[in-house]
C-alpha cells in the first residue's frame, strides 16, 4: 500500500476533514456563484464597493458559521460526554465556557465600542460645518460664473442697443471696436446669418478665438453659456438685433481663480459622491471591524480550545489510568510527551507506576510462593472475607474437608454449614479469634483437628479471616500409643518395684520353711507384712491409674476464684506448725465460669507439693488475680527448688521424684487445665522455691 | 374632503415605473419613465457636482408551462448625469449594456432629472418565441444598508409587462 493511500484512508476515516472540504467548497461555489450573478456589468466603481460588501459578508458570514459550528460542535460534544459520564467532560465544559465567554465578552465590547467610535467617526466628517464649506466652495464657483454671465449678459445687451442705432455697416464695426474696448469685453464678436462676422478679441486672451462658434439655432434669442476652454471656463452671452444679427460678448475667468475653484468643486463632489457611499462606508468598516473582531474571536476559541486539550489530555489520560487501575486493570505508564509541569506530573505518575508494577510483580511473585506453599503444606488454610461469608480452601483444607471446589473458587459458607456445623459456628461465633480442637466427620469418619481462626488485620476491623486446620488425627494416634507405651514402661516399673520385695520374701519364706527353721514363724510374719505393704502399694497406684483415667468432663458454673482459693487454703491451716499458708486475693470478685471442684482438685495438688516441698519456718502462698480476661493462681514455695531442669517432665504421668506417689498429681493438673483452656507452669523462684503459675482464660457468659 | 380623497387617488394612480413596450420584427422598444420622486441624496449629490446615476434592469422571461419562467435575456440601461458647478452643465449619457446609447447636456437640474428619469428608448432582442413572453423593469437609485449592515436597494419594484405580438 503507498503512502499516498494510507494518508489518504486516514483522511477519509477522519470525517471532519471531509464535511470540512465539503462544507467549503459547497460555500466557494455558492459564493461564486452569486458573486457572478450579482456583480456583472457593474461599474468599475460600484463593482468595488459592492465586491468588498459582498466579500466582507462572505467572511463574516463564514467566521459567523465557524464560530458557531465549533460552539455547538464543542457544547454538543461535552453533553453527550457528561450524559454518559466520560471523564473529563466537566473540566473540559468549565474550560470551554470560561474561554467561550473570556474571549466572546471582551470581542463584542470592543466591536460594539469600535462601532459606536466608528458611526461618530463617520457622523463627524458629514459634520454641519464640513457641509457648509463644502456648499460654500460650490456656491463660490457658482456665484464667480454667475457673475461673468451677468456681466458678458449686460455688456451684450449694451452693445446690442447701440449697433441697433447705427445703421451703417462699418460705423458698426466701428461702434462695435470702440464698445470693446470701452467696456473691457475678453470677446466681441457680430454673428451674421449664423456666421461670425466680425471676431475682436482682448490680446491678452487671445486664445479665445479658438473657441467654436455658437451654433446658429442657439442665436435665435438672447442666450448664455458658460464651457471649459483652454484651462478655464470661458461665459459667453449674446443678443439678437432686430435685423437678424447677433453680438456675442465673451469673457474669460482668470485661470488661477479657475483652476482654485476647480479644486473646490471636485473636491465638493468627491465629499458629495462619499457622502451618497457614507451607508456603504460605513458598512463595509463594521463588517471589517466585525469580520475582524470574529477573526479574534475565532483564534481566541480556537487556542482555548487547543490549550485546553493540550491541557488536560495529559490529566485526562493520567485519570483515566487512575480510573482503570481503580477499576481492576493493571497500573500502565501513561505515554504522553511533555515538558512542562504537568509532563513532571507524568512523570512522576510514570515513576510511580513503574515502581508499582516493581511491588505488584514482587506481591504477585509472593502470592505464587505463598500459593505454593498453602498448596504444599499439610496443614489445611481457609481463607474468608471480612464479613465471613465467602470461604476458599488450599488443597490440603479442601482434602481434609472433602470438598474440593473450595479450591477452585469462594464458595458460600453455607456450603459446610450441612456437614460441618460445629466448625461454621466456631468461625461465625469467634469475634476476634479462636484457638482450639475440634472432630470433625468428613465422609462420616471423625478427624481430630486444631482449629485456629485468625483476623487479618485488627480484629476491631478485620481485613479477612484465616482458618487453620491441624488434622491432630496422626499425630494424637501417635502421641496415644507412645503414650501407652510410656505408660506400661512406668506401670511396668511401678509394679516392678513392689515385685522385687515381694519375691524375696516369699523366696525367703520359702528356703526358711525347707531348712525347718525355729525362725520359720517370726520370718512368715514379717515377709507377708511386706507383701502386703506392697500390695496395698500397687492397690493405690491401680486407683491412682483409674482416677486419672476415668476423669470427667469439665463442669462450668459461676464461682469467684478469690471464694474458691480461701476455701481451699482454709484446710490447710494449721496442716503442720512450722508452716504459714497465706493468701493473697487481687481478684475483682467477678464471677467466672468454671468447674470448682476440678479447680479445687488442681489448688489442692499444687498446695500439697507445696507444703511438702517446704522447709520448717517456710510459708506457702496462695495468689488469686486478674490479667485481663484471665484468671490468675500463682502458688509458691519456699522448698529447694525444681528436682529437674526441664519442668514438663513434672507433668507426665506416672513422673515422680519422690520415690513414692502414683505421679499422676501434677498430670492431672495440667489435664484439667488444658480443659479449661488455659496454662500450667512451674517456675524456679528467684533465690528459692517454686512458683506454679495456672491461667485460665475467662468465659463469657 | 372629497377632493383630496380625489388627490390622493391621482398621486397614488402614478406608477413609480411606467413601461411601455413597442415590439416589431426581432425587436422590442422599451420606453419607461420613472414616475416616483428620486431619493433627496440623490438629488443633493446631483445638484452638488457628484456623478449619479439610475440603473433600469431589464430581464427578458419565457412563461413556461409546467416549468419556471426560463430567462431569455438580462439587460441594464444606466443613465449617468454630472453637474459641473464650474459651468452649471449638467452632462448627461446612457449606456447599454456598457455601450453608450444616447448623451447630452442640459443646464437645470430639472432638465437633468427629466432625462434620467425618461431614459432614451431601449431596443431589445427578441427570440422567437413559442411562448408566452414577460419583460421585468426596475430602476434603481441607491443602495441604503439597514442595521448598518444589510444592503437594500433604492428603486422602483419590479413592473411586469407581457410582452406583446409583433405586428
Amino acid at each position: 500500500m503507498s503512502d499516498w493511500r494510507r494518508r489518504w484512508q486516514r483522511y477519509r476515516r477522519q470525517n471532519r476533514v471531509l464535511v470540512g472540504l465539503y462544507v467549503g467548497l459547497l460555500l466557494l461555489t455558492a459564493a461564486g456563484f452569486a458573486l457572478f450573478n450579482r456583480l456583472g456589468g457593474l461599474p468599475p466603481e460600484e463593482l468595488t464597493n459592492r465586491l468588498l460588501v459582498f466579500l466582507l459578508w462572505w467572511f463574516d458570514l463564514t467566521l459567523i458559521a465557524i464560530v458557531l459550528f465549533i460552539i455547538l460542535r464543542n457544547l454538543l460534544r461535552l453533553a453527550l460526554e457528561r450524559r454518559f459520564g466520560i471523564l473529563g467532560a466537566r473540566f473540559r465544559t468549565k474550560l470551554l465556557l470560561s474561554y467561550v465567554v473570556l474571549s466572546l465578552a471582551p470581542t463584542l465590547v470592543l466591536f460594539l465600542l469600535g462601532v459606536s467610535l466608528l458611526s461618530r467617526a463617520a457622523a463627524s466628517w458629514f459634520a454641519a460645518p464640513v457641509e457648509g464649506m463644502v456648499a460654500a466652495s460650490v456656491q463660490l464657483a457658482e456665484g464667480a460664473r454667475q457673475a461673468a454671465e451677468s456681466r458678458t449678459a449686460r455688456a451684450a445687451e449694451v452693445v446690442a442697443r447701440r449697433l441697433a442705432e447705427v445703421g451703417d455697416e462699418r460705423a458698426r464695426v466701428a461702434e462695435l471696436e470702440r464698445l470693446h474696448a470701452l467696456l473691457g469685453n475678453h470677446l466681441t464678436v457680430l454673428y451674421r446669418r449664423g456666421a461670425p462676422v466680425v471676431e475682436l478679441v482682448d490680446p491678452r486672451q487671445r486664445s479665445m478665438l479658438r473657441l467654436p462658434p455658437i451654433e446658429a439655432s442657439s442665436l435665435r434669442s438672447s442666450g448664455l453659456r458658460g464651457e471649459r476652454f483652454a484651462g478655464t471656463v470661458v461665459v459667453r452671452g449674446w443678443q439678437v438685433l432686430p435685423d437678424g444679427a447677433a453680438v456675442v460678448v465673451g469673457e474669460a475667468l482668470p485661470a488661477s481663480m479657475t483652476a482654485a475653484q476647480g479644486r473646490l468643486v471636485t473636491a465638493a463632489a468627491a465629499y458629495e459622491r462619499l457622502k451618497l457611499e457614507r451607508p456603504t462606508i460605513t458598512a463595509t468598516a463594521v463588517l471589517g471591524f466585525g469580520g475582524l473582531a470574529l477573526l479574534v474571536a475565532f483564534a481566541a476559541m480556537w487556542l482555548g480550545l487547543y490549550l485546553s486539550r493540550r491541557f488536560t489530555a495529559p490529566l485526562l489520560a493520567l485519570a483515566a489510568a487512575a480510573r482503570r487501575v481503580a477499576e481492576g486493570e493493571s497500573l500502565e505508564e501513561v505515554p504522553l510527551p511533555a515538558e512542562d509541569e504537568v509532563g513532571l506530573l507524568v512523570d512522576a505518575f510514570n515513576a510511580m507506576a513503574r515502581r508499582l508494577q516493581g511491588r505488584e510483580a514482587e506481591l504477585e511473585a509472593a502470592v505464587r510462593r505463598l500459593r505454593t506453599v498453602l498448596s504444599a503444606i499439610r496443614t489445611g488454610v481457609l481463607t474468608l472475607d471480612a464479613g465471613r461469608r465467602t470461604v476458599l480452601a488450599n488443597p490440603a483444607a479442601a482434602a481434609l474437608l472433602g470438598m474440593p471446589e473450595l479450591v477452585e473458587a469462594p464458595q458460600l459458607l453455607e456450603v459446610l454449614a450441612g456437614s460441618f456445623p460445629r466448625l461454621v459456628e466456631t468461625i461465625r461465633s469467634s469475634p476476634s479469634g479462636f484457638r482450639g480442637s475440634l472432630t470433625l466427620y468428613p465422609a462420616g469418619a471423625a478427624r481430630h483437628v486444631e482449629v485456629a481462626v485468625v483476623a487479618l488485620g485488627s480484629p476491631e476491623q478485620p481485613e479477612g479471616w484465616v482458618v487453620a486446620l491441624e488434622d491432630l488425627t496422626p499425630l494424637l494416634r501417635a502421641q496415644r500409643q507412645a503414650a501407652w507405651s510410656e505408660a506400661a514402661r512406668r506401670i511396668a516399673h511401678q509394679i516392678k518395684n513392689p515385685l522385687t520385695p515381694i519375691r524375696l520374701a516369699a523366696e525367703r519364706i520359702a528356703r526358711q520353711s525347707e531348712r525347718r527353721s525355729p525362725e520359720l514363724p517370726a520370718i512368715v510374719q514379717q515377709g507377708c507384712s511386706a507383701i502386703v505393704e506392697h500390695v496395698q502399694s500397687m492397690q493405690e497406684m491401680v486407683d491412682a491409674f483409674a482416677r486419672y483415667a476415668k476423669f470427667p468432663p469439665i463442669s462450668r458454673r459461676p464461682v469467684r476464684p478469690g471464694e474458691l482459693v480461701r476455701q481451699v487454703t482454709a484446710l490447710y491451716a494449721g496442716v503442720r506448725p512450722d508452716l504459714r499458708v497465706e493468701t493473697r486475693d487481687g481478684g475483682d470478685d467477678r464471677e467466672e465460669l468454671l468447674d470448682p471442684e476440678q479447680l479445687r482438685q488442681v489448688l489442692t495438688n499444687l498446695i500439697d507439693n507445696a507444703v511438702e516441698a517446704s522447709p520448717p519456718g517456710g510459708a506457702v502462698t496462695v495468689e488469686v488475680a486478674r490479667d485481663g480476661d484471665d484468671v490468675v493462681f500463682v502458688v509458691e514455695d519456699e522448698g529447694p527448688g525444681l528436682p529437674v531442669e526441664d519442668p514438663e517432665l513434672l507433668f507426665q504421668p506416672f513422673f515422680s521424684t519422690k520415690g513414692r506417689g502414683s505421679g499422676v498429681g501434677l498430670a492431672l493438673v495440667q489435664r484439667i487445665v488444658s480443659d479449661h483452656g488455659g496454662t500450667v507452669r512451674l517456675e524456679a523462684r528467684q533465690g528459692r522455691g517454686v512458683r506454679a503459675v495456672v491461667r485460665i482464660p475467662g468465659v463469657q457468659r | 374632503m372629497v377632493l383630496a380623497a380625489l388627490a390622493l387617488a391621482a398621486v397614488a394612480a402614478v406608477p413609480d415605473l411606467e413601461v411601455m413596450v413597442q415590439p416589431s420584427t426581432g425587436r422590442l422598444a422599451v420606453q419607461m419613465a420613472v414616475g416616483r420622486a428620486l431619493p433627496d441624496e440623490w438629488t443633493q449629490a446631483l445638484a452638488a457636482g457628484a456623478p449619479v446615476s439610475i440603473t433600469y434592469r431589464l430581464r427578458l422571461y419565457r412563461n413556461r408551462r409546467l416549468f419556471w419562467d426560463l430567462r431569455l435575456a438580462s439587460h441594464e440601461l444606466v443613465v449617468k448625469a454630472q453637474r459641473d458647478p464650474l459651468t452649471g452643465v449638467f452632462s448627461l449619457v446612457s449606456e447599454m449594456n456598457g455601450e453608450i446609447l444616447a448623451s447630452g447636456e442640459v443646464n437645470s437640474l430639472e432638465e437633468a432629472i427629466f432625462w434620467v428619469t425618461h431614459p432614451p428608448t431601449a431596443e431589445l432582442a427578441l427570440p422567437i418565441r413559442h411562448e408566452p413572453l414577460w419583460l421585468f423593469v426596475r430602476a434603481e437609485f441607491l443602495t441604503r444598508y439597514k442595521l448598518l449592515v444589510i444592503p437594500t436597494t433604492v428603486g422602483t419594484d419590479w413592473v411586469q409587462k407581457a410582452v406583446p405580438e409583433s405586428p
